[in-house]
């Protein structure tokens, strides 16, 4: 293994046995990332379970219990009549469905049927759900009875394979294009739109923590130049630049390892995306880790003392953070816009957006990945230039 | 024996204050070698230009034939430095220190390993090896901190200061760690502040003040400079050299 892995090996090594270290890198992260999903909502994640007795066993039951499962959320468990009566004296379950026989025959002939609700009390949350839901799926199936029916009486000569696909194309053509459709606006947006929690809050908080491994990786460096450490491993067969590269590998695992925290939580708790958009975002955070371990270099070589190392990197973090529009949007004129464009926050910000829940791929955000990682190259070859010129910089 | 280490004319100014002027000395091959002197005398700024750490502004190191200057490379392949604070990663064990800087020095993972082992069973440390150093008591830590030195295999062991603020076990354990390896071959360059541990452990010594060299030779000889050998004192030999007066 080469020399620069190991050291970089050895400085995530020790961020882990340090347990203070671990808490504010790890712990943190993941308080405040159940804090802020507990705030600004994330996707709701209802579950529950409709418990049915299908007496009909028909086509139309069939479908109906199909696409009752197809939601997102819902399970359906299946009942003889007994067993389902049986559970609700018992208040085993709070909530039944039963489909009566001769359901399929009398939606196909157009009579009106029901599909019959039991409830103990109110049958609780999720059954209050599950029965609008359902209510909504009848809807539909009686509706696409009703145009099947409609058809037929239309052309009663026609084949029955012709009334069918004709019913059908109406059918797809009314989901296509309904003629009331139910719109959603998020109060979290900002007049421009489209600023929510998983296009700008949960990266903003990803790129956060990535920032705040610069205070770890300078004060890690400085303490390193105090305790003698640095100077002893450079009386060693290490060389400078290969102790330069790992101590800038070393910041990206520990940045890394705070990413993975979030973009693990985010993509399993919150399930924001698949794994083509983990994979990418993953692939962004090491590009924004990057940049902050060089940005720590920089601080790092500059300060004297772990004081200053802290209070330096401290105000680069939180500058960046706040004027970076990680807690609100940052308009498109003004001021701040202007403070914006020196923070890696905006860019790196901005290359997430929509990567993370899969609506963009980074080649879609090659600007914004070009700008973080261009801040990488020019923050690594600034740090070692001040590392050279700088007195213990053998 | 010739010299294994040559300091010729090194001089290093920090801040407009002479660190170390001209100062020239020679260590002969296997032997331990004391540099004395009162605080800020300028001994630990020669062991880092010796060590290749820092550069000197004027004058050269020859070490196993090897120029420090031009040829630095080669000269670390010989030095082992045990710097006077305790140059370690507290949050690891002492094998995981141990393994890491043995591969800085350029052993491979099974050798690094190895000598691992078989340095802290010299140090004393084998039942502890897998305890984070952190637990360990001050006299453990400074045995660890002469353990990674000796993880390069050198020719040249600097040792600054290593006995401070230990327990007299283990400043002997050291003591009797330190003959043994001059015993197999070892050249040592051993700094401290107590006297009479240089009068046991040392060959020659140099004593320095305000960065120059002012004084070298062998304890009986400096003593001899003062009175008589056999009564005199190596503290009183060195009070002799540097005044009384405190120094920061």
């Amino acid at each position: 293994m080469s020399r620069p892995l190991l050291v970089a090996l050895i400085g995530v090594k020790r961020f882990i046995a340090d347990r203070g270290d671990l808490a504010f890198g790890i712990a943190l992260p993941i308080a405040l990332f159940a804090l802020m999903t507990g705030v600004f909502g994330g996707e709701a994640s209802f579950s529950g379970t409709a418990h049915v007795a299908n007496l009909d066993g028909g086509r139309a039951a069939s479908e109906l219990l199909d696409r009752l499962e197809r939601v997102d959320g819902v399970s359906v468990r299946r009942y003889a009549k007994a067993d389902l009566d049986d559970a609700l004296d018992r208040s085993a379950i709070l909530n039944g469905f039963v489909i009566p026989a001769g359901f399929t025959a009398s939606l196909d002939a157009g009579v009106p049927t029901e599909v019959q609700i039991l409830r103990r009390g109110n049958g609780g949350d999720a059954a209050q759900i599950i029965t609008a839901i359902l209510q909504g799926i009848a809807a539909d199936l009686a509706s696409e009875s009703q145009i099947r029916n409609g058809v037929a009486a239309l052309a009663p000569d026609a084949p029955q394979a012709r009334v069918d696909a004709t019913a059908q194309r109406l059918i797809t053509d009314a989901r296509a294009d309904p003629p009331v459709r139910v719109a959603m606006q998020s109060l979290d947006e900002d007049a421009g739109g489209g600023e929510d929690f998983f296009s700008r809050l949960l990266p903003g908080m990803i790129v956060m923590f990535l920032l705040f491994s610069i205070t770890l990786g300078a004060q890690t460096i400085v303490e390193e130049r105090r305790n003698g450490t640095l100077e002893r491993l450079l009386a060693t067969r290490l060389r400078p630049w290969e102790l330069f590269a790992g101590k800038f590998l070393e910041g990206v695992g520990r940045g890394m390892l705070q990413a993975l925290v979030f973009l693990v939580l985010a993509f399993t708790v919150l399930r924001v995306g698949g794994p083509a958009a983990f994979a990418q975002s993953a692939a962004l955070a090491v590009l924004v880790a990057a940049a902050a371990s060089a940005l720590a270099l920089i601080i790092a070589a500059v300060a004297r003392t772990q004081d200053q190392a802290s209070w330096i990197a401290v105000f680069a973090t939180m500058f960046m953070t706040v004027f970076g529009g990680t807690f609100f949007p940052i308009g498109d004129s003004g001021a701040l816009n202007v403070l914006s464009r020196f923070t890696l926050n905006k860019y790196a910000i901005d290359a997430f957006d929509g990567v993370i829940d899969g609506a963009a791929t980074l080649a879609d955000r090659w600007a914004e990945i070009a700008i973080v990682g261009g801040a990488a190259v020019a923050g690594l070859v600034a740090a070692r230039l001040i590392f050279r010129v700088s007195s213990e910089g053998r | 024996m010739g010299d294994f280490l040559t300091a010729d004319g090194l001089s290093k100014r920090f801040d407009g204050v002479q660190a170390v002027d001209s100062v020239s000395f020679g260590i002969r091959s296997q032997e331990i070698f004391g540099l004395l002197g009162p605080n800020g005398a300028g001994k630990t700024t020669t062991i880092r230009m010796l060590s290749t750490v820092l550069a000197p502004d004027g004058g050269d190191v020859r070490i196993g034939g090897y120029s420090a200057a031009r040829e630095g490379g080669e000269v670390r392949k010989r030095i082992g430095v045990c710097p006077q604070e305790l140059a370690l990663y507290p949050e690891l064990s002492a094998n995981d220190n141990l393994i890491f800087f043995g591969r800085m020095a350029g052993l491979s993972g099974r050798e690094a390993k190895a000598l691992a082992a078989d340095t802290l069973e010299r140090v004393g440390l084998a039942d502890r090896a897998k305890d984070a150093v952190r637990k360990y008591s001050g006299g453990m830590k400074r045995r660890v901190n002469i353990a990674i030195a000796l993880m390069s295999r050198p020719q040249l062991l600097f040792l600054d200061e290593p006995t401070v603020g230990i327990d007299p076990q283990s400043r002997n354990h050291i003591f009797d760690t330190v003959l043994a390896l001059r015993g197999e071959g070892m050249t040592v360059l051993y700094t401290t502040h107590y006297m009479e541990e240089a009068d046991r452990l040392c060959d020659r010594i140099g004593v320095m003040d305000n960065g120059r060299l002012i004084a070298l030779g062998a304890p009986a000889e400096l003593k001899a400079q003062v009175g008589d050998p056999a009564t005199t004192t190596l503290e009183e030999v060195f009070l002799n050299l540097t005044g009384r007066s405190l120094r920061d």
